[in-house]
């Protein structure tokens, strides 16, 4: 086995261009999708006079993660809320604000709370800074105050709260991450497991079976060896997610990294599973987009499950791995699941896989390519 | 030494292979002739114990290797007719590979590959990657892999298939001293008449699945010694000539192809005069006239047919 892990490692380092162009393309992929402002309700304003009052507001209102805010004149800004281009449009004044509205919905009052909120912040900070100035404190001393007591409170906050089964929290960044991760990985796992059906083909295969080397040494040293490549795929990936750009992994680090075991495994034995069953290279090349990309769209990968209503759909979710990695890797991150409720999830992985990999070896070893 | 007894193949309802009998004895040199599809490779690869038989055994040293694979599998060297190599490695990597899958190690094994590098001709290019050979260089390197654990049989699938002139002289030459120096038992499949000529003691010719005639090279080619066959080139083709030849009584068969007609008459018969008298009523020009004694080609040709196979 050692000596079959030896020279796959040797060829995937004379190759190594599909695992680096495939480990970059999700990067990419995860990181633009995750940063884009596509979730954001576009606003457009207009500023009614000019006061450093004024620029405070409209920078607090740039923070506002439901609303992209869009600087335009008022004429403008009546043009696109009457011809119903955006169903809002905000006129800041100096000491009050206006929404102007094509449709009343759900976006009006929460506009409401967050500009309504941006004036009593910024008031009640002048009022703060004119009280000092009176007590002859510069206002720049007041302003490193709140500073200090943003970025270091006295007490940290923490809420929490009893989650319903219809209750569910949504991380763009870890779904984007998670997601395209799972998917990708397919591609590197199942490319790696077809050399397979290549060295049957080319008669390599029964070269090796000649030799005194085991058939269960065999399948073992092309199945770790794609285990690994995937694994260190994903590994890799977020790596680059956590330490460079800083994504937030609740804490969990660890436990997601040892998750992404049960769903590498899984994703070799239904890479085994189809090499078993077509019959020549180009069939499985056709066969994985079909596969990866079906998977994906049902399992979560591209969108939260949560979102979907139909119970076939949902029904189906239920017998694709990537629906149980994803479930697991956001049980550990965003849900703050514990060893129990993970257990689920990796269980059902590995059913799978072990599944998978019989019925998947069984048929590779029934036929005589 | 190998034996194989009553062996049959069934694909499905097609049979591949029925009731085929072989043996070799040690250090003889077989050939496998057949057209495409004869069975050839099925055969090899139930000797090999790659494919199981429908029925049949077959037998080393008196042991059946279907009970017991891995005993022949010891002994048993194969060239498939594919070249089973990584492309990607080197030359020398690939016997490597192989050599370890064998279970060299250590000096045995850097022993092994210089004497294989040495025997195959590619010392020199040992360090390039396989995907930068020309066919002959793979073909040897193929032939070269299969000889790491100094088998006792060697099997060889159309070894030299595609490959130049001095390529494959250099591969028949490197056959007969495997077989000369280290005494190994040769089976040999090709389509090639003059390599299984060169190189074999006997042979045995296949076709649709049976054995249809075997032994020595003479033996072979005394199925056709009671015949001789005559060659006529013509200036142009004519269809007049060649069916005044079919109306004489004591020409076994007159085929031809474009200018050429290839008559086979009794060895007794001496034709020469009325096929020039038929030339001169029909109008035909003879460019050429030959009268030779039967090929193992011509075995090969009047045992398989000539019509074309798929």
């Amino acid at each position: 086995m050692k000596g079959i892990l030896f020279a796959k490692l040797k060829l995937f380092l004379r190759k190594p261009w599909l695992f680096v162009i495939m480990t970059g393309v999700c990067v990419m992929f995860a990181f633009f999708t995750s940063q884009g402002e596509v979730n954001k309700i576009p606003i457009p304003y207009s500023v009614v006079g000019d006061s450093e009052e004024m620029d405070r507001i409209v920078d607090e209102l740039k923070g506002a993660e439901a609303f992209q805010f869009q600087e335009m004149t008022e004429e403008q800004l009546k043009e696109y809320v009457s011809e119903g281009e955006r169903q809002s449009g905000l006129i800041l004044m100096p000491d009050d604000f206006r929404i102007m509205i094509s449709s009343n919905t759900g976006t009006t009052s929460l506009l409401q709370q967050v500009v309504g909120k941006a004036y009593s912040d910024m008031k009640y900070k002048k009022a703060v800074e004119e009280a000092a100035l009176s007590e002859g404190i510069p206002s720049a001393e007041v302003s490193g105050w709140f500073h200090e007591a943003e970025t270091a409170p006295v007490f940290s906050i923490k809420e929490a709260s009893f989650k319903g089964d219809d209750t569910f929290v949504y991380d763009p960044k870890l779904q984007s991450l998670f997601g395209f991760s799972l998917f990708f990985v397919i591609y590197t796992i199942a490319f790696n497991v077809s050399t397979i059906l290549n060295e049957k083909n080319e008669g390599v295969w029964d070269r090796i079976i000649l030799s005194p080397t085991r058939k269960w040494e065999m399948y073992a040293g092309n199945l770790v060896h794609s285990f690994i490549l995937g694994y260190v795929q994903l590994a890799l990936i977020f790596f680059v997610f956590r330490y460079i750009t800083d994504v937030n992994f609740y804490g969990n680090f660890t436990t997601v990294l040892l998750l992404l075991v049960p769903y590498v495994f899984t994703i070799v034995s239904l890479s085994m599973l189809i090499t078993g069953i077509v019959k020549k290279v180009q069939h499985f090349s056709a066969v994985i987009p079909i596969v990866a990309v079906s998977m994906a769209m049902i399992g979560g990968a591209f969108w939260p499950l949560e979102i979907v209503k139909s119970p076939i759909l949902l029904g189906i979710s239920k017998v694709v791995p990537i629906t149980y990695g994803m479930e697991a890797l956001k049980g550990a991150t965003i849900n703050g699941w514990g060893t129990e409720q993970l257990m689920l999830p990796v269980s059902v992985l590995i059913l799978m896989g072990v599944l998978m990999m019989g019925i998947g070896i069984n048929f590779m070893e029934r036929r005589h390519v | 030494m190998l034996e194989v007894v009553s062996l049959s193949k069934d694909f499905k309802k097609h049979k591949a292979v029925e009731g085929v009998n072989i043996f070799l004895e040690k250090g003889e040199t077989v050939g496998l002739l057949g057209p495409n599809g004869a069975g050839k490779s099925t055969i090899i690869s139930m000797i090999s114990s790659l494919i199981s038989p429908s029925e049949g055994d077959v037998r080393l040293h008196n042991d059946s290797i279907l009970k017991h694979p891995q005993m022949l599998r010891k002994v048993l060297g194969v060239v498939p007719q594919e070249i089973a190599l990584y492309n990607d490695l080197t030359a020398r990597e690939n016997l490597e590979f192989f050599g370890k899958i064998h279970r060299l190690r250590g000096k045995a094994l850097k022993d092994k590959i210089a004497d294989i590098l040495d025997q195959i001709g590619l010392k020199e290019r040992q360090n390039d990657v396989v995907k930068t050979f020309s066919g002959g260089m793979k073909r040897r390197l193929n032939i070269g892999v299969a000889l790491l654990h100094d088998p006792e049989i060697l099997i060889m699938d159309e070894p030299t298939v595609g490959i130049d002139p001095q390529s494959r002289n250099y591969i028949l030459e490197q056959v007969k001293r495997l077989n000369r120096e280290k005494n190994m038992t040769i089976l040999y499949t090709s389509h090639y008449m003059e390599e299984v000529e060169f190189l074999c003691d006997r042979i045995y010719i296949m076709d649709k699945g049976h054995i249809i005639a075997s032994g020595t090279k003479d033996e072979i080619k005394s199925i056709l010694s009671a015949e001789s066959t005559i060659l006529i080139k013509l200036e142009r083709s004519s269809d007049a000539f060649v069916d005044r030849l079919k109306e004489i009584a004591y020409l076994k068969t007159v085929t031809s192809q474009d200018k050429e007609v290839t008559v086979v008459v009794p060895k007794e018969v001496h034709p020469f005069n009325q096929i020039f008298q038929i030339a001169d009523e029909t109008g035909a020009t003879i460019v050429t006239i030959d009268r030779k004694t039967a090929t193992l080609e011509d075995v090969f040709l009047h045992l398989t047919g000539r019509a074309l196979r798929d």
